[in-house]
């Protein structure tokens, strides 16, 4: 009695036999002689089962490729190409695969994850053997998951092929079909962010993917576009890296935002005298100029204003203008109550 | 779940490769080498034992010295040509580049020189070995910690040490406290330490940025039992429900606060599920994305929010007169 053989025994099967071929197999003699091909129950059950383990191999990395012989008329033969197959020499310490080994689980995304456990496996195959794990303990860095769109567009990008996705614009919340050449996919606060050219406006654009919708297409041929220039990239790029290092000064209320102070950096020597300018003078009693390194305006104006009035943004102007907004923007969401008011700005003073 | 029969033909492939380069490894240390139990090992070897080339005749198997195997230890003695090591796929090879090179540029601060240069050669041999596919995939992490906060977390990690923290919380309020570390967590955009905290006798996550100072003390860090999902911010049941309406550039905030459920509305906007057991917290938030809110429930919250922006507004005194010349609106973006 002829017991059903396990999927991965007939893949590994396959594969070996294909590996050690004579110039290629049919599908006919996968068929006949490769082990677990025989229990295919029909001709429909054979190919589904023969086509998937072809997708399978190639997704493992498997340069599997089809040969058309003249000699043979018109059917395919399959073979693998020996010099694509194997990993270039690569000799890898035990504490180098502890270090690979958390890079494979930094992908919280399933898939991304599911391909650095496959990578890892590859890669442990030619490191030496076991030594101390424990290199580099109690770390636990993450990258969170692009949601469903964000393999296949990786494979667009790699194969250098179009996509067609919806997106929801930010500006006005408009949805529109886009088609666009995916370049390089960032990782940024807030989110993951996909860099390419937009055919339909001509113009290098970046979308978040958590605003694409619903599935991405690839289109038309791998190979569609060049890859982008180092100058496109870094172009694209420009509007998601941080800018230079400036500085911002803060009037701070005595033992408040002490997550911030601890960041304080010394009094710059170009610094004004606050204290004697007619305007801000007058709000900065009894509070501690506070001076802090940043880079990003929006960044620092966000994290001030969670302290309400503890903290009074100087200078630079944009950042104390961006927590304004906040704040002018916060005040709306209820409308203050009148009779109130008095207490409300006692209250203020009082600290 | 059963393991997918692709994982596992990778690993089959793999012991094959690793058996041809160490002769005579034992059943544990293969099971180590590849993460796996030592019965998973075993029931691998049995597979590799009857798979072969067509015809599966004994001289067509791959075939391991059986007086040895019984021994313990696994000894290839005919590959059929399979000992070649397989390379990595486009995407695998991205994603381990693109981590690793995350953790060169964004968690060195936590590593000592020794492991940093582990980080750096195991990179460098890496992209050798992929190639120049992996620029197709950026990412960053964030560490977000004073030099000497990173230095002193990263050693009472390695050596097992109790620290004693000094951490302002939420609410603005600062602490100090002894923690047993358990894990350093980094994700783009901050990190956290996530410890058992003497002071309140249970896990607890520090936000990196907020740990004021940090000293390594002499006494070993006990080991605590790690609650499931510990380290997760995992919404729970305790805390006031506040539902908070958000234009759709607020997208981030539902990808980076632990919310309850998103139900989008169609005009694009969309609404955020929040258990908040600190109001210290909910006020920041609400504060920071306030471009984005077109409305917090309930109303209460609301109040209270915007009353905070308007004492904030008094004592910017004349900086806050709504006639004010404004700048440029740098807020551009995608």
């Amino acid at each position: 009695m002829a017991t059903s053989i396990d999927p991965a025994e007939r893949l590994l099967n396959l594969l070996i036999a294909l590996v050690n071929t004579h110039g290629r197999m049919t599908k006919e003699q996968v068929r006949a002689s490769v082990a677990g091909y025989a229990d295919a129950p029909s001709d429909e059950a054979f190919e589904r089962m023969f086509e998937r383990d072809k997708d399978t191999l190639r997704d493992l990395g498997i340069p599997l490729v089809t040969v058309t012989d003249a000699g043979h008329g018109d059917d395919i033969g399959y073979r693998i190409d020996l010099d694509a197959y194997a990993l270039p020499a690569i000799d890898l310490t035990a504490a180098e695969l502890g270090v690979l080994t958390l890079a494979a689980q930094t992908w919280q995304d399933r898939t991304m994850r599911g391909d650095t456990a496959r990578a890892l496996t590859k890669l442990r195959a030619v490191g030496q053997g076991p030594g101390a794990t424990d290199l580099v303990a109690g770390l636990a860095p993450r990258v969170r998951s692009g949601g469903a769109v964000f393999a296949p567009l990786l494979d667009a990008a790699q194969a250098r092929q179009v996509v067609r996705l919806t997106y929801r614009a930010a500006s006005t919340g408009e949805v529109r079909e886009r088609r666009v050449e995916p370049w390089q996919l960032i990782a940024r606060r807030g989110g993951w962010v996909l860099l390419g050219w937009d055919r339909d406006r001509g113009a290098t654009r970046s979308f978040r993917l958590s605003r694409i919708e619903g599935s991405i297409r690839a289109v038309g041929e791998p190979g569609a576009f060049d890859a982008p220039s180092p100058e496109q990239v870094e172009q694209a790029m420009a509007a998601w890296r941080e800018g230079p290092a400036r500085v911002a000064t803060l009037a701070v209320l005595p033992e408040r935002a002490e997550a911030t102070r601890v960041r304080a950096i010394e009094t710059p020597p170009d610094a004004p005298d606050w204290s004697q300018d007619p305007v801000v003078g007058p709000l900065v009693v009894g509070r501690d100029v506070v001076h802090v390194a940043f880079r990003n305006a929006w960044e620092l104006a966000e994290e001030l204003v969670g302290y309400g009035d503890a903290v009074l943004v100087l200078d630079p102007p944009d950042v104390r203008e961006h927590a304004l907004q906040l704040l002018e923007r916060a005040a709306a969401l209820a409308p203050a109550p009148r009779v109130d008011d008095d207490v409300a700005v006692l209250e203020v003073e009082r600290g | 779940m059963a393991e997918r029969a692709s994982d596992r033909v990778v690993r089959l492939l793999g012991l094959v490769a690793f058996l041809d380069r160490h002769e005579g490894a034992s059943v544990e240390e293969l099971a180590r080498q590849f993460g796996v139990t030592s019965e998973q090992v075993m029931a691998d070897i049995d597979t590799l034992w009857v798979s072969g080339t067509p015809g599966y005749l004994p001289y067509d198997l791959i075939d391991f010295d059986f007086s040895s195997y019984e021994r313990g230890v696994v000894r290839l003695t005919e590959s059929r040509n399979m000992t070649r090591p397989l390379r990595l796929s486009a995407r695998e090879g991205v994603a381990l580049v693109a981590s690793l090179r995350a953790l060169d540029a964004g968690l060195s601060g936590a590593l000592d020189d020794e492991r940093a240069q582990v980080v750096r050669s195991a990179l460098a041999k890496l992209t050798a070995a992929v190639g120049d596919a992996a620029g197709t995939v950026d990412v960053s992490l964030t560490l977000a910690a004073a030099p000497e906060v990173a230095a002193a977390l990263a050693t009472s990690l390695r050596e097992g040490r109790r620290l004693h923290l000094r951490y302002v919380n939420a609410a603005d309020v600062s602490s100090e406290r002894d923690v047993d570390p358990i894990r350093l967590v980094t994700d783009t955009d901050r990190s956290y330490l996530l410890g058992w905290c003497h002071a309140v006798e249970g896990e607890r996550l520090f936000r990196v940025d907020r740990i004021l100072a940090a000293h390594v003390l002499d006494e070993p860090a006990e080991h605590h039992p790690l609650a499931p999902g510990g380290g997760e911010f995992e919404p729970g049941d305790d805390g006031a429900l506040v539902t908070v309406h958000l234009a759709s550039q607020g997208r981030w905030i539902a990808e980076s606060t632990p919310v309850q459920e998103v139900r989008n509305l169609d005009d694009g906007s969309f609404e955020v599920d929040l258990r908040v057991v600190s109001p210290a917290w909910l006020r920041h938030l609400v504060l920071q994305a306030a471009n984005e809110i077109l409305d917090v429930r309930p109303a209460s919250v609301a109040a209270e929010v915007a009353s905070t922006a308007r004492a904030a507004l008094a004592a910017y005194g004349p900086l806050a007169d709504p006639a004010r010349v404004r700048p440029y609106d740098e807020h551009a973006g995608a």
